[in-house]
């Protein structure tokens, strides 16, 4: 470990994990605006889900490096070439959880709702998206970690990211810039997922305090099916 | 007023939730529907709202055809509430209340100021009404789902299994403040229960659902209890069904005994002599306020010294006592019941005693009024014709 190459390529490792945090954070975010519409659809028509899961288990399946490379000459060398497939993989965790998300709205919740006059579409923005934002924001969470240990192998095409350091310290047979890289991306999915998990406490300031919460599920469980509309489900 | 006309709902496969409906719900009463589950009573509910439309018949808001208004438009006037109590996670309890009156366009200040004028009225305290739901008690809660229902003072109330939720002890005091209020407000409220004293207590009238969606019986809870329709009815009401009658007959009606009451002064002799003449074991030793001391045997009178007074005698204690002018002749009966000469002590509002009651003195009250309302009776349409004449010559 060769501790003063760091503050030597100080402005280059800056450079890297920016890039990174770009390309790690816009794939989740474009992944939930597909994702929204999609998963309340599923909600709303059960048939369409089995299909929607299935084809993004596919697309989690393929390889990222055979994506990249069937974009390339469509997309060339650029950030969308790596931002398309991180895209399609975050799908596999944001659709199933925006489903559960919607379902996570108490049957009571939504026909109160509906006997307050409330229609479909000032239902579903007023009323069901607010209550399924912690359970989207779980899905997010690891949508994000995951686009950001991805982008890495973005560098195979070219395409610059904190993966950068670790070809470079390979092939110079230079393993502190292994290390930094490494470190680099655990710290970067880290504060990212810190800062979505405050994001979550700032817009659900009426979510019980964790233990309360499981106390309340367990004690909802206790309950018998019968007594919750819908509960038979 | 709300009317249904020849009300059905068939559900594909051909279930049938509610059959031929006719019922009619008079504005500002309270109509109860009870029943088992699958008898189409909650249905029945939803339909007022359309939150399910009837494959039959129709249904009538003020002689006006539910079918023709938008159902969004509908449900803003009209409150519902609903078993667990469906208020909104993600609003505090003041915008959960505000609901109706933000969707019909009042200013978020006066929705809100409305919000605080309902806490109060279902009495919830104030410093609650920037917490959210998971902060209250399950009552809380459901007084919140009732302050939301009435937001936008709609004429009409649904409620569907309101209290079933809640705790038994929370449950009655829910349904002691509904009535309050419902004296106030004059609301035309339906409300949906399995559970019949509940109907009992609440309701003006009582609908009786029978499992496929039929009226067993459609009466005033006095009138069920009285005269039940047939065995289905008798059955869903219970077994004690005489003795909750009793509940609606006042106690005032008592013709009480006050001649076995005795002051604590009173010489113990005379005591006694005043049990013996009235032909009673026991006689009632009060203070000089008139409030009851406890029960004073004859017997135990006699034994005493003479010189002794009354309140030297060993007491019995009195138990409870019902009041005259506000119990009912169940509380009066229970009272008889409790207490261990096998007589209650009336009072007045004060607390003062007024008379006291027996086994046989209840009886005569409780004869007496059915013979004033034959049917109250219970007996066939005949017999009750032929009895009438004949009570009225009695008397």
């Amino acid at each position: 470990m060769t501790w003063s190459w760091i503050p030597q390529n100080a402005a280059m490792i800056r450079q890297l994990t920016l890039e990174n945090a770009y390309l790690g954070i816009v794939p989740a975010l474009l992944g939930l605006v597909i994702s929204l519409p999609l998963g309340i659809a599923c909600a709303r028509w059960k048939w369409f889900y089995p299909p929607v899961l299935s084809a993004a288990s596919v697309l989690y399946a393929l390889p990222s490096l055979a994506l990249f490379i069937v974009l390339i000459p469509y997309t060339g060398l650029t950030d969308t070439t790596v931002i398309i497939p991180l895209t399609l993989f975050s799908l596999c965790v944001l659709v199933p959880n925006v489903v559960d998300g919607m379902r996570s709205v108490p049957e009571s919740v939504r026909q109160a709702a509906t006997a307050m006059g409330f229609g479909a579409l000032r239902r579903l923005v007023q009323v069901e998206l607010p209550i399924a934002i912690p359970v989207v924001i779980a899905g997010l969470r690891v949508a994000v970690v995951s686009s950001i240990s991805l982008a890495s192998v973005g560098q195979l095409i070219g395409v610059s990211s904190l993966g950068y350091l670790f070809i470079d310290g390979y092939q110079r047979d230079f393993p502190t810039e292994i290390i930094v890289g490494g470190a680099l991306i655990i710290a970067l999915a880290l504060v990212c997922d810190l800062v979505l998990v405050l994001a979550r406490r700032a817009l659900t300031p009426w979510q019980p305090p964790s233990r309360q919460r499981e106390a309340a599920e367990i004690a909802a469980r206790q309950q018998p099916a019968a007594a919750v509309p819908g509960g038979a489900r | 007023m709300i009317t249904f006309e020849g009300v059905t709902k068939r559900y594909p496969g051909g279930t049938v939730a509610v059959d031929n409906l006719d019922l009619e719900v008079p504005a500002g009463q309270t109509m109860v529907l009870v029943g088992p589950s699958g008898c189409g009573k909650t249905t029945s509910l939803r339909m007022i709202n359309r939150m399910i439309d009837p494959s039959g018949g129709k249904i009538l808001l003020d002689g006006k055809d539910i079918q023709e208004s938008n159902p969004s438009v509908l449900r803003r006037g009209i409150g519902y509430v609903i078993q667990q109590s469906g208020l909104f996670p993600n609003r505090t309890i003041q915008d959960n209340i505000a609901t109706v009156p933000l969707l019909i366009g009042w200013g978020r200040a006066r929705a809100r100021a409305r919000a605080r004028e309902l806490m109060t009225l279902v009495g919830l305290e104030e410093q609650l009404a920037r917490r959210y739901p998971y902060q209250l008690s399950g009552g809380q809660q459901q007084r919140v789902g009732v302050a939301r229902a009435l937001a936008a003072d709609p004429p009409v109330l649904l409620m569907d299994e309101p209290f079933s939720a809640v705790d038994p002890i929370v449950r009655a005091t829910l349904q002691d403040e509904l009535i309050k209020l419902q004296a106030d407000l004059h609301k035309t409220i339906v409300l949906v229960t399995h559970d019949v004293e509940e109907a009992i207590k609440v309701g003006d009238q009582v609908a009786i659902f029978r499992p496929g969606g039929h009226l067993a019986q459609l009466d005033t809870p006095e009138r069920l209890l009285a005269a039940p329709a047939d065995s289905y009815v008798e059955n869903f009401l219970g077994f004690d069904r005489g003795i909750r009658r009793l509940s609606f007959l006042a106690a005032s009606g008592l013709n009480l005994d006050d001649r076995t009451v005795v002051g604590e002064d009173t010489a113990a002799s005379m005591a006694a002599q005043v049990a013996r003449q009235a032909g009673e074991d026991w006689v009632l030793v009060m203070d000089s306020g008139r409030r009851p001391c406890g029960w004073a045997a004859a017997s135990d009178l006699e034994s005493l010294p003479s010189g002794s007074q009354a309140g030297q005698a060993r007491l019995e204690p009195y138990g409870h006592t019902f009041g005259v002018h506000t119990d009912s002749l169940r509380a009066a009966l229970d009272a008889t019941v409790l207490s261990p000469a096998g007589r209650a002590v009336g009072v007045d509002d004060d607390g003062r005693v007024i008379g006291v009651t027996s086994y046989e003195r209840l009886r005569v009250t409780i004869h007496a009024a059915d013979e004033d309302s034959p049917q109250a009776a219970g007996l066939a349409g005949a017999t009750r014709r032929d009895m009438a004449p004949e009570a009225a010559a009695e008397q």
